[in-house]
C-alpha cells in the first residue's frame, strides 16, 4: 500500500525533472520564442489575404501554427527523452534508485506533456494578442480547438516515446513523422478506398497497405477542427472529451508497449 | 552474522547487436557480503566487475543465478530504498546544481522536505562541496562531480552502500576523505561494497575482497587470508644444481646472486620437496625465510601479468 502511495510521487519527481531540463534547454527556449513569433507572423500572412478574409486567415493559420509546433516539440523532445538518459548515461543514478522503470518512462512522459501545455500556453497568448491587435473577434470555441491542438501532441509524444525506447533519436523522429503524417492522412485514405475508381481500386497491394494503415494508425485528423473553427460549426467539450478519450486509449498503448521494451533493456 | 549481498553462481552474456556474437563478462559468481563489513571488489579491467555491480543494482538482468540485496531482489522498490549506489563515472543532470540533483533523488526516495534539505546541507557539506552547492553541475570538475556522485550514495542512510571505484578523479586530498568517510560508514554499522583499483586503499580499509578476473572469481576472503594463500619461501642455496632447475615444481623465481650462490623463490607448500631436492643434489641450504606477497603482487599475478620483482626461471 506504501508503495502504491509511493507512485505518483516518483512519478512526479521525474516530470520535475524533465520540466525543468525543458525550461533551461537553450534550444527549447529558442523553439518556443520562435513559435511565439511565428504564431504572431500570422498578422503578416493575413495582411496578404483580401480584406474580409483577414479573420479567417489569422484564426486560420494560427490554430495551424500552434497545433503544428506542439507537434514539432512533441517530435524533437520525445524522441530524446530515453536516448539522451541512455546515452548520457543518467539513467544509471535514476534507476539505481528505489523507482520502477515503468515510472521513469511515466514520470518522462508527463513533464513532456506539461512542457507542452506550457507551449500552448505562451502560443496562444502570442495568438490572442495578434487576434486582438487586428481586431478579429474571438470565437467561442477557440479554446476547444487548442485543447484539441494540445491532445493530438500528447499522442504524438506517446509515439516518439515508443520508438525512443528502443532506436536512435534520428530513426525515431523518422518514425514518428511518419506516424504523425499518415495518421492525419487517414481521411483522405478512407475517401479514396470508398471510391470504385482510382490507385486503390485497381491495385490490391495498395488497397491492403491503406486499408491496414487505417486500421493501424490512430486518427489524428479527430483532432484538426480548423474548419469547424472557421466556419462556426460548434465543438462540443464532449466532443473533445471523446478526443481526450480516443487520446487517452493510444497513449496507453504506445505507453505500454514502450514499457514492454524498456523493462527489458539491459543498461551496461 | 547476516549475509545482505548474497551472489550464486551469477552470469552475464551480452550479444553484439548485428553480429549476434556471445560475450561471456561473468562466468558464474559467488560470494557473500556480511552485514557492517567492508567489501573489497578487486580485479582488472574488463573482469567483469562493473557489470556485476550493474546486476546488483537492477540496472542489468542476469543471465544466470541470482543475486538477493538486504534479502531482496535487487531493483525492488523495497530493496533500493535501503541501499546507496555511485556508479562508475557518475553522469549527472548537468543543467542542474546539486541542491536541485538531491533534491529530485530525495523525493524519489519520499524523504520529507525538511529532512531533505537537511541532509542535502549535510553530505555536500561531508563531501566538501558547501560553497559549490548552488553552481550548476556543467561547471563541475571530475573530483567534484565526483563528491557530488558520494553525497547522493548516502542521501537515504542507506544500510548497503555500493560504491564503483570511488576514489576515480579525486585528489590525494579527496581520497584521503572518502577513505574517512568509508572507515565512518562501517563504524555507523553500515556495510560498504567497493569496487577500486588502488589497492593500498582496498588492503587498508577491507575485511574481506574478491579478486574477478575474466568473469570469475580468482580469489576470495580477507586480506590475510588471500596474502597467506599467496605466501612464498625464499630460500638461498649454495652450489650447482646439477638438473634443470625449471622441473622443480613450485619455483616462481631464481636469482643468481655470485658463480655459487643462488636464491629460489618457491611457493610455499612445494617448499620441503625443493629442500629436499636441493640436500639430494649436496647443495648447501644458506637460508630459508618466509615471504609475503602484497595485495598488488596478487593482483598483478591474478590478472596474468606475472611475478613482480621475480625474475624469470632459468635452468
Amino acid at each position: 500500500m506504501k508503495d502504491l502511495l509511493g507512485i505518483p510521487r516518483r512519478i512526479a519527481a521525474i516530470s520535475r525533472n524533465t520540466f525543468i531540463e525543458a525550461a533551461r534547454n537553450r534550444a527549447f527556449v529558442g523553439l518556443g520564442i520562435a513559435a511565439m513569433g511565428l504564431v504572431a507572423s500570422s498578422m503578416a500572412v493575413s495582411s496578404l489575404a483580401i480584406a474580409d478574409q483577414m479573420a479567417r486567415v489569422l484564426i486560420d493559420f494560427g490554430l495551424f501554427a500552434i497545433s503544428l509546433l506542439e507537434v514539432v516539440i512533441a517530435v524533437t523532445m520525445g524522441v530524446i527523452l530515453v536516448y539522451k538518459e541512455v546515452d548520457k548515461k543518467t539513467f544509471y543514478l535514476v534507476l539505481s534508485k528505489p523507482i520502477r522503470r515503468s515510472e521513469v518512462l511515466a514520470g518522462k512522459f508527463f513533464g513532456l506533456v506539461g512542457v507542452l501545455a506550457i507551449a500552448v500556453l505562451l502560443m496562444t497568448v502570442a495568438w490572442v494578442g495578434s487576434l486582438i491587435l487586428r481586431s478579429v473577434p474571438l470565437k467561442p470555441d477557440m479554446p476547444q480547438a487548442l485543447v484539441l491542438a494540445w491532445l493530438q501532441a500528447v499522442l504524438i509524444t506517446s509515439v516518439a516515446l515508443f520508438f525512443s525506447s528502443f532506436s536512435s533519436p534520428i530513426l525515431s523522429g523518422v518514425f514518428t513523422l511518419g506516424v504523425y503524417l499518415a495518421g492525419s492522412s487517414v481521411p483522405v485514405l478512407n475517401d479514396l478506398l470508398s471510391l470504385k475508381k482510382g490507385a486503390l481500386a485497381s491495385s490490391e497491394a495498395a488497397r491492403f497497405v491503406a486499408q491496414t494503415a487505417t486500421a493501424v494508425l490512430p486518427d489524428l485528423s479527430i483532432f484538426n477542427v480548423g474548419k469547424e473553427l472557421i466556419l462556426g460549426i460548434p465543438i462540443s467539450w464532449g466532443y473533445v472529451g471523446a478526443a481526450g478519450a480516443y487520446c487517452l486509449g493510444w497513449c496507453l498503448l504506445f505507453f505500454g508497449l514502450a514499457c514492454l521494451i524498456f523493462e527489458r533493456r539491459d543498461f551496461a | 552474522m547476516d549475509d545482505v549481498i548474497v551472489v550464486d553462481g551469477l552470469r552475464k552474456v551480452f550479444r553484439t547487436p548485428f553480429r549476434r556474437r556471445r560475450v561471456e563478462a561473468v562466468k558464474g559468481v559467488t560470494f557473500s557480503v556480511r552485514r557492517g563489513e567492508i567489501f573489497g571488489f578487486l580485479g582488472p579491467n574488463g573482469a567483469g566487475k562493473t557489470t556485476t555491480l550493474k546486476m546488483l543494482v537492477g540496472l542489468i538482468r542476469p543471465s544466470a543465478g541470482r543475486a538477493s540485496l538486504l534479502g531482496g531482489d535487487p531493483g525492488a522498490i523495497e530493496v533500493m530504498s535501503r541501499v546507496g549506489f555511485l556508479p562508475e563515472q557518475p553522469y549527472f543532470y548537468d543543467y542542474l546544481k546539486p541542491t536541485e540533483l538531491m533534491d529530485i533523488f530525495g523525493r524519489i526516495f519520499g524523504i520529507p522536505k525538511a529532512e531533505r534539505r537537511r541532509r542535502i546541507d549535510m553530505l555536500l557539506d561531508r563531501v566538501g562541496l558547501a560553497d559549490s552547492k548552488n553552481r550548476i553541475l556543467r561547471k563541475f570538475s571530475k573530483g567534484m562531480l565526483q563528491r557530488v556522485g558520494i553525497a547522493q550514495a548516502l542521501l537515504n542512510d542507506p544500510e548497503l552502500v555500493l560504491l564503483d571505484e570511488p576514489m576515480s578523479g579525486l585528489d590525494p586530498v579527496g581520497r584521503r576523505e572518502i577513505i574517512d568517510l568509508i572507515a565512518e560508514l562501517k563504524s555507523q554499522g553500515k556495510t560498504v561494497f567497493f569496487s577500486s583499483h588502488i589497492l593500498a586503499d582496498i588492503e587498508r580499509l577491507c575485511d574481506r575482497v574478491v579478486i574477478l578476473h575474466k568473469g570469475v572469481v580468482e580469489h576470495a576472503g580477507t586480506i590475510q587470508e588471500l596474502l597467506a594463500s599467496g605466501d612464498r619461501k625464499e630460500i638461498l642455496v649454495s652450489g650447482s644444481f646439477p638438473g634443470d632447475w625449471a622441473r622443480l615444481p613450485g619455483i616462481h623465481g631464481i636469482d643468481r646472486m655470485g658463480p655459487q650462490v643462488t636464491r629460489l623463490l618457491v611457493e610455499s607448500g612445494f617448499a620441503n620437496d625443493i629442500l629436499r631436492a636441493l640436500l639430494d643434489a649436496r647443495m648447501e641450504i644458506l637460508q630459508v625465510a618466509d615471504r609475503r606477497i602484497s595485495l598488488e603482487e596478487l593482483f598483478v599475478r591474478t590478472a596474468g601479468v606475472g611475478p613482480v620483482g621475480a625474475k624469470e626461471v632459468t635452468s
